[in-house]
């Protein structure tokens, strides 16, 4: 018990072993599996992120005139990295860097404005298949 | 005129971590009958992996089923989805696997140490001990690169290797945990206070045990010899200095021991792995579709955790079926519970270390 007691007394002087988090940054390790980056000019829009993707946080959205662009939930994001194991120009088109992401606010609209988003991929998408059809046919009864 | 009188514990209490309801029937303070209810946490993920998820996403859900063996549900599952394939991974990625889910057990015994401690109302070193326990998940935070979600194991490999820095902060850590831990064994063999609350409460007898397939810890400190560590021959844990651990009273003060006695091991087995680490690739190419039923038995650290996985050589699982050691350990538990007083239910449920939402999951 006296022992304990000591202890306890000895403990007022030895440091302090929580953060004082928010208040200080805490110190990331290297290597901290952190936010993905995307480098547009090397991408050759094979879509292998956005198929592998756990949680779906990569979408593309496809412009009528076929280009497509990148969109990255960080919030939805597991940081496992599969989407740059999978990405045939890792480094260059997509990455993940040691930065941490901040938490989301509501004004981001995490939820609500990621929903519009993905129905607008997806709707986009199937616009661009149907218009290609129909520009395939087109093209046919022209011939 | 009724006897006895119920007391419920749960879902909401105190002294628990995670809600599962107990129903306590007692007389005066002796508990005579127990009803258990652990469904308070379903999340549905045994279904999302076979609906929403394709075979390769999967290992990454299964491992939010748990946030403390996160580990060993991906490791599980990744491999039976590996023998569905037929891959067998080199020695090289089995003896990262395996470091990793020795540095879990270690962070994991050391929690339920923690919350023992707590439980028995000692505050101060509950936090003494989750102190030290950031040694280990520093460990795994440099190696995988998150503190929680490791995300660590993918099918055909692991996802990060091993770099001469990280070797040594391995063996730095360690052998700074190792001082705490002899100092906790003494203390934990010692206090006369931790000992009230721990000697002779909550026993479980090896005929109990064997009768209601006790597993992982509870069973070892009754002396029941189960460990599906020794039993499968999916990593080379005979050769990396494993070593069973028993006791033999089957009180929470056994079952403490174990724990401890188990993380003296698994340190033995991390320095082990990483001093003999082989060459070799960390990823390989693992081809194909799970076609067939698989099952994999893993020593998650509270006991035996199964996973059966059936695929019908499509993206999609068919099938994925979990069994949670906490799951498994509940007959036991019940069993430990009846003549037990009241008061010292917080402890006994403590000291099995039961995962609720791996449960329910
Ligand atoms: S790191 Fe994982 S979750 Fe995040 S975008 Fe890439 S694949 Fe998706
Ligand atoms: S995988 Fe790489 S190259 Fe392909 S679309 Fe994604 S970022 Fe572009």
């Amino acid at each position: 018990m006296f022992r304990s007691m000591l202890e306890a007394f000895l403990n007022l002087f030895r440091p302090i072993r929580t953060h004082r988090y928010p208040a200080e940054e805490i110190t990331l390790p290297t290597g901290y599996r952190g936010l993905i980056e995307y480098g547009k000019e090397a991408c050759i829009f094979c879509d292998k992120c956005e198929k592998v993707c756990p949680p779906g946080a990569i979408l593309f959205y496809q412009h009528e005139d076929g280009d497509k662009e990148y969109r990255y939930n960080p919030w939805l994001c597991i940081y496992c990295g599969e989407c740059v194991r999978a990405c045939p120009k890792p480094q260059e088109a997509l990455w993940q860097s040691e930065t941490k992401q901040h938490s989301a606010v509501k004004e981001e609209g995490v939820n609500e404005g990621w929903f519009v988003w993905e129905a607008a991929c997806k709707e986009s998408r199937e616009e661009y298949a149907r218009a290609k059809k129909a520009g395939k046919i087109q093209n046919k009864s022209e011939e | 005129m009724k006897k006895t009188i119920q007391i419920p514990l749960g879902s909401q209490h105190i002294s628990l971590l995670e809600p599962i309801r107990f129903k306590f029937e007692c007389e005066n303070e002796k508990i005579i009958g127990v009803d258990a209810d652990v469904g308070f946490v379903h999340r549905g993920v045994e279904l999302a992996c076979t609906r929403s998820f394709e075979f390769k996403q999967v290992g990454y859900v299964v491992a939010r089923v748990c946030g403390l063996c996160a580990i060993t549900h991906s490791l599980s599952y990744t491999l039976a989805v590996e023998k569905l394939l037929g891959y067998e991974a080199n020695d090289r990625i089995k003896y990262l696997r395996m470091l990793m889910v020795e540095l879990d057990r270690i962070h994991s015994h050391m929690l339920c140490l923690a919350h023992t401690a707590e439980n028995a109302g000692f505050e101060a070193l509950f936090m003494q001990i989750m102190g030290d326990r950031e040694l280990i998940m520093d460990v795994q935070e440099a190696i995988s690169g998150n503190r929680v979600q490791f995300d660590y194991i993918s099918i055909g490999g692991v996802n990060r290797d091993m770099t001469p820095e990280l070797t040594a902060l391995i063996h730095k850590n360690l052998r700074l945990l190792s001082d705490k831990i002899d100092a906790l064994i003494g203390l934990f063999d010692n206090n006369w206070s931790l000992s009230l609350k721990y000697k002779g409460v909550g026993v479980l007898s090896l005929k109990d045990a064997y009768t209601y397939n006790a597993l992982g810890p509870l069973a070892r400190a009754a002396g029941l010899a189960t460990d599906v560590r020794a039993e499968t021959n999916d990593f080379p844990y005979e050769t990396l200095g494993y070593q069973m651990i028993l006791e033999s009273s089957g009180d929470i003060h056994a079952r403490n021991f174990v724990r401890l006695r188990e993380i003296v091991n698994s340190m033995e087995i991390c320095r082990n792995i990483i001093d003999n680490l082989p060459v070799g690739e960390i990823q390989e190419k693992a081809k194909g579709k799970p076609n067939g039923e698989a099952v994999v038995r893993v020593e998650a650290p509270r006991g035996e955790l199964f996973y059966l996985v059936r695929g019908n050589g499509q993206n999609m699982l068919e099938r994925v079926r979990i069994k949670t050691p906490t799951f498994s350990a509940i007959p036991a538990m019940m069993e430990v519970f009846k003549g037990s007083e009241y008061a010292d239910a917080p402890a006994i449920l403590a000291s099995f270390d039961p995962c609720m939402s791996c449960t329910a999951k």
